[in-house]
């Protein structure tokens, strides 16, 4: 009987995060990297794009997939207050729900972002939606709101009149939101259930853009955070501070853990070993040539990838640091490269996607993607299929 | 028969204009999604009350319209999903929501501004013809959206007519407009069509203060620091400032349409620094009053002494009204005080340390309140926003 329970946990907890899901910004623990095959190198008016649904709204928030449900927020009107929160069949396009949020907190941006530029995070028992405005609601797969929490409503000195971007993450079975702003700044984890605080660590008083990277290790799983005044690793369950390390600062580019080796937007591109004591005073490598910005660098194929906010794409090894290329793509960027089956897609604001060969250790170009809307938003790769959410539409995009 | 059926259609919109009484069973979810208050205490309960109401299907539409309040935003966007899922769940099943209700329960004002919005959405979205029907009876509506909705719409009309009365028609659109956006359009088509528009009065800017700083702040602990305008109203002493400087009260004025007061030309291009203004405004009578001020630096906001507002923010962009207290004008006298802290930032688009601050009403109107001025020499009662025609040169010390 036990063996069985044991076996029954096991499978509930493999398809809370299977691997072929994207359930949050970056996909699979921000690594940015899919397992998924068969992907599309080529897609245009007349070709790959299987369906296109309208949005309500904008946001440089990501789509979420986990099984056959995309999920998407936006937000809308002349204030940017309606929020929204919409649920897709992955296959068709089908909107299947739609639910608005009016919101509570402070709408002020910078006019290129939105009150949906957090991305979600699902599960296999629905999404968690945080919006800019502090706003936060979690709903079953079938659109049940499971509950909601107004945070500025909670802690009123929230503020961030730039716009806030960090997207929550699950850790050890918890909700863990990252609040980085000017006012009452801190780090929450919230028992999905009730949306209830089991802790929250007080954070510098700094506007932040980062997303918190998770790390299992055995026993015990780590959430890092990273910000302008350093990285700093939390105890998923307990919020206990593990280790700060000051040379891990950032605020908008977030990083990605490989193994041992920690990979972060600082000097360019930097390569951290890190154990269960912390990080590495000195890099193996940094790279200045694999200059960042809003996107966030790329661990793929033994490569880094990094595109700058100007267009330049610049590869280097994983291993040593050195650069295989730099070259100029099109157009400006603030989504991140993502990449799967061999392939590097690389989108720009105005929706073009240059897709690298991965595999190459030179700049290999495979294709040029129009999709002539404009995008803010990291694309989300599952179920054979690669998802762009544009300031107007969800496309699903497949062979 | 036609009496008699005029009857019948009387006590028909009559019973519409009432929502549908709830079963306990509803009531008791409503009662339990209003008990949640700070940091999620009480979703226990009202997750499961959110899936009763919802089960109710269109029994329980108007009802949870009626619990929704314009005071609890947390309890309305709890209550707001669940309707949602009603309409969603009928239209699914290819049913018709009352539009009768809706319609009465939009119109009548004693429901919360946020839950008519929402039944005029869930109605236009069934009939989109009710937006034309409905719109002008919201122009002077207290929900901003509707207000917003039904000032587009009306000009949107105005615009595809030649209405003799057009510049009367503007200048009723400009007198019901809030949103910065709108009313600084409805002020160009007023002046282009032969009219005036005075924005500063609109908006009801403080137009005349008196200035002290600026205080030392050299940390972030400024902003927490009560300098002595905070602690004691004492318009004719001196202060110690920053750097050993000796500080007193200066009245100045401004002329900038949109109330701007520009510290760095007022009082210095000062760093670590902060200022105070004050106004003192004349109420009739006793009314609420929200003080909203834009400035890209830390603000706190006085009312009679007591703080209303505070924000500790510094070169994240200006946002219109982004800062608000809300607080009661007394009869008489009020004295309102403003801190505007700067900090150190060296960058060039750092640099701004200025403000606009205006009194209004809930909707974004200006107070019929009067600011209490020195011109010529003797003190004098003037409305907000008012900008003397000999006034001085602007953001000069005086």
């Amino acid at each position: 009987m036990r063996s069985l329970a044991t076996i029954c946990v096991a499978l509930v907890l493999s398809r809370a995060a299977s691997a072929a899901d994207w359930p949050q910004f970056r996909g699979p623990n921000a690594t940015a990297v899919s397992p998924e095959k068969d992907l599309p190198t080529v897609w245009g008016k007349d070709t790959g794009i299987r369906w296109r649904a309208e949005l309500p709204g904008r946001g440089p928030g990501s789509p979420v997939v986990v099984g056959n449900r995309v999920y998407v927020t936006c937000s809308s009107g002349p204030r940017d207050d309606r929020l929204h929160v919409l649920c897709f069949d992955s296959a068709t396009g089908k909107q299947l729900w739609h639910r608005q949020l009016q919101a509570t907190g402070s709408t002020a941006a910078h006019p290129k972002s939105s009150m949906a530029a957090n991305t979600p995070v699902a599960d296999e028992t629905g999404v968690y939606a945080l919006f800019g405005t502090g706003d936060l609601a979690a709903f079953d797969t079938d659109g049940t709101l499971r509950w909601y929490r107004s945070l500025v409503g909670d802690y009123p000195t929230i503020t961030n009149q730039v716009g806030m971007a960090a997207s929550p993450v699950l850790a050890a079975g918890r909700l863990i939101v990252p609040m980085d702003n000017a006012g009452e700044s801190f780090l929450a984890a919230l028992d999905t259930k009730y949306g209830k605080n089991l802790w929250k660590a007080d954070r510098p008083r700094e506007i932040n853009w980062t997303t918190p990277l998770v790390r299992p290790l055995g026993d015990r799983t780590e959430v890092l955070f990273a910000a302008p005044s350093g990285l700093t690793a939390f105890d998923a369950v307990t919020g206990q501070k593990v280790w700060t390390f000051k040379g891990g600062a950032a605020s908008i580019p977030t990083g990605t853990v490989d193994g041992d080796a920690l990979y972060l937007p600082v000097g360019g591109v930097s390569k951290f070993r890190i154990d269960s004591g912390g990080v590495a005073e000195k890099p193996d490598w940094q790279a200045k040539d694999l200059q960042t910005g809003y996107p966030s660098p790329l661990v793929y194929a033994g490569k880094v990838f990094a595109v700058s906010s100007q267009g330049f794409v610049a590869c280097a090894e994983a291993k040593t640091g050195k650069l295989l290329y730099k070259e100029r793509l099109k157009g400006a960027y603030s989504s991140s490269p993502v990449a799967a089956d061999g392939k590097v897609y690389c989108m720009n604001e105005q929706g073009l996607c240059t897709v690298l060969d991965a595999t190459a250790d030179t700049f290999e170009p495979l294709a040029e993607n129009a999709l002539g809307e404009p995008t803010l938003a990291t694309p989300a790769i599952a179920n054979r299929m690669i998802f762009v959410r544009t300031d107007k539409s969800l496309f699903g995009i497949g062979k | 028969m036609k009496v008699r059926s005029a009857v019948v259609l009387g006590l028909g919109l009559a019973v519409a204009a009432i929502p549908a009484r709830a079963d306990e069973e509803t009531e008791r979810a409503l009662a339990a999604i209003k008990s949640v208050t700070r940091e999620g205490r009480g979703n226990e309960s009202a997750g499961p009350a959110w899936k009763t109401l919802v089960s109710k299907g269109s029994a329980a539409l108007l009802p949870t319209l009626a619990a929704m309040t314009d005071d609890d935003p947390t309890v309305a966007n709890w209550l707001r999903t669940a309707v949602q899922s009603i309409a969603a769940a009928e239209k699914d099943a290819g049913r018709k929501l009352p539009a009768g209700e809706l319609e009465a329960f939009a119109k009548d004002t004693k429901f919360a501004g946020v839950a008519r919005r929402l039944a005029y959405e869930l109605l236009v979205s069934q009939d989109p013809g009710a937006a034309a029907r409905l719109l002008p009876g919201f122009l002077n509506d207290k929900n901003p959206d509707l207000r917003r909705d039904a000032i587009a719409h009306e000009l949107e009309v105005l615009e595809k007519s030649a209405r003799p009365s057009l510049k009367a028609d503007l200048e009723r659109l400009f007198a019901a407009s809030r949103d910065k956006d709108q009313v600084e359009l409805l002020a160009r088509k007023l002046t282009e069509n032969g009219g005036t528009a005075n924005v500063t009065e609109h908006f009801g800017f403080v137009t005349f203060v008196s200035l002290v700083g600026p205080f030392d702040g050299r940390d972030r602990s400024r902003f927490e620091t009560r300098y002595p305008p905070e602690t004691a109203l004492d318009t004719s002493g001196t202060f110690a400032g920053k750097d050993g400087a000796r500080l007193r009260w200066q009245a100045v004025s401004t002329t900038d349409r949109m109330g701007t007061f520009d510290l760095n030309k007022l009082l210095g291009p000062y760093k670590d620094a902060v200022a105070y203004a004050l106004s003192v405004i004349v109420a009739d009578d006793e009314m609420p009053c929200e003080i909203r001020v834009s400035s890209a630096t830390s603000v706190k906001i006085f009312l009679n002494q007591k703080e209303l507002f505070g924000r500790d923010e510094y070169h994240h962009g200006v946002t219109f009204d982004g800062n608000v207290g809300r607080g009661t004008l007394k009869k008489g006298e009020n004295v309102v005080v403003l801190k505007v802290c700067q900090n150190n930032q060296r960058e060039e688009w750092a640099q701004r340390w200025q403000f606009q601050m205006r009194l209004c009403d809930a909707t974004g109107a200006a107070l019929p309140v009067r600011q209490k001025v020195q011109l010529a020499g003797r003190p004098q009662l003037v409305r907000l926003g008012f900008i003397p025609e000999s006034a001085p040169n602007p953001q000069e010390k005086k």
